[in-house]
């Protein structure tokens, strides 16, 4: 009977091996071979048949992609540092093109807006020297001589519209922390700010417009002086020249 | 990196080494990939489950004890079990035989020492070939298809009988090519 029974248990082996084994039939040959030497042997033979089944297939390669895309679902892998600073020839031409517009766009913007100021001064500079035409043509303009130290020019002066145009030759250029500030002088010898300017750079003369919104009327003249930059309340540098009306 | 054993890989990639993790797949990847299309017989569905497999790799690589067996038939042993998996889910076909993880179903699988050569290996997989075609049928439905002996049964229409015995004799015959190569 136990030989029998023994005899059953051997011949469920091979397939208790392929995992094939129904599970009742299973669980009964697991208790037998807790107490058979001989059918673990068996069992153990049968299970390197089962085990190189599954290395016995021919190799197949699955595609490329399936690395790729691997590689991706990775969670939290830590790559070497060696991969980490690794960049293509690509990916580093394409960085330094990139650079290098960024380096050629800004340089264009500066340009551009050189050449913005450049024309800002221009059309002001046109449209002062125009006023200045204007004036001069003007019936009732008077002119007054200057006659400085360092510079010669005149003044248009009309009354009518209020206006004044400062026109001086060989202005000497000034430092960054200097600027030119025009007055007009009162009767009393107060002097009130009329603007600043400064010579234009390779230009032998420079036209300021000067207004006065009360007329100039109220005062007896015109002066320069230099001062620092942003100009003064009352004149503290030198005089470049004064005009009496 | 290719040039390290499996054992020095796998334990790199234990601490996270990704560049471990890639050369175990460029020296496994084509074994894995085979036994998934052998189980399930489609393309995309084989590659899913040979990703799912590596990934298992990439997350169980702390588990695998080089005394227990080779690394590539732990990797196998994970691979069936998550093709077989996957052919369930697709057919719906309820879990007769194959239970619980993978891991804790791992044979005993001889170490790497003695693994057979490629060549006997190749012999083995022409023995399945040279089989009687009933008996063929019945080693494939077991082994590729997760099929108990009850199961093959009642798909072949055979009586549970005959499926016993031509699995018996299957395995007799393999055993024997497997022992003489």
């Amino acid at each position: 009977m136990v030989d029998d029974e023994h005899t059953s248990f051997r011949e469920n082996i091979p397939a208790f091996a392929l995992g094939a084994l129904d599970v009742e039939d299973a669980s009964a040959l697991e208790a037998h071979l807790q107490t058979c030497a001989s059918c673990r042997t068996e069992l153990a033979a049968y299970r390197a048949v089962s085990d190189n089944l599954l290395i016995a297939l021919p190799p197949q390669a699955p595609p490329a992609s399936l690395r790729r895309e691997l590689q991706s679902r990775l969670p939290g892998a830590s790559k070497t540092a060696h991969a980490r600073w690794t960049f293509s020839f690509g990916q580093l031409a394409f960085g330094i093109v990139l650079a290098a517009l960024l380096i050629l766009n800004l340089f264009s913007l500066l340009q551009l807006r050189s050449l913005q100021r450049q024309q800002a001064q221009l059309i002001s500079q046109v449209q002062t020297d125009q006023m200045a035409l204007a004036i001069l043509s003007y019936p009732g303009t008077q002119t007054f001589s200057i006659n400085g130290e360092s510079v010669t020019g005149t003044i248009l002066l009309n009354e009518d519209h209020n206006t004044a145009v400062l026109v001086a030759w060989d202005l000497p250029l000034l430092a960054e922390n200097q600027i030119y500030q025009i007055w007009l002088v009162e009767p009393n010898g107060h002097r009130v700010s009329a603007g600043l300017f400064r010579p234009e750079i390779g230009k032998a003369y420079t036209t300021q417009i000067i207004s006065a919104k009360e007329g100039f009327s109220g005062f007896t003249g015109i002066g320069v002086t230099v001062e620092p930059a942003g100009g003064s309340d009352q004149p503290t540098g030198s005089r470049v020249f004064k005009v009496d009306f | 990196m290719a040039n390290l054993d499996d054992n020095e890989l796998i334990a790199r990639v234990a601490q996270g080494d990704q560049q471990a993790f890639l050369a175990l797949y460029d020296r496994y990847a084509s074994r894995i990939h085979a036994l998934s299309v052998r189980i399930l017989g489609d393309s995309m569905l084989a590659e899913e489950a040979t990703q799912d497999t590596f990934l298992k790799l990439w997350s169980r690589a702390r588990m695998y004890l080089p005394e227990r067996g080779s690394l590539l038939l732990w990797l196998l042993t994970i691979a069936r079990h998550t093709a077989l998996d996957r052919l369930r889910l697709e057919s719906r076909r309820p879990i007769v035989t194959e239970t619980g993880d993978p891991e804790d179903a791992w044979p005993s699988i001889p170490d790497s020492d003695s693994l057979p050569e490629e060549s006997r290996w190749r012999s083995l997989y022409f023995a399945v070939q040279s089989l009687h075609p009933d008996q063929r049928k019945v080693i494939e439905l077991a082994y590729y298809q997760g099929l108990s002996q009850s199961e093959i049964a009642e798909v072949l229409g055979w009586p549970l009988g005959t499926v016993k015995t031509r699995l018996r004799a299957a395995m007799e015959h393999l055993r024997r090519e497997w022992n003489e190569t």
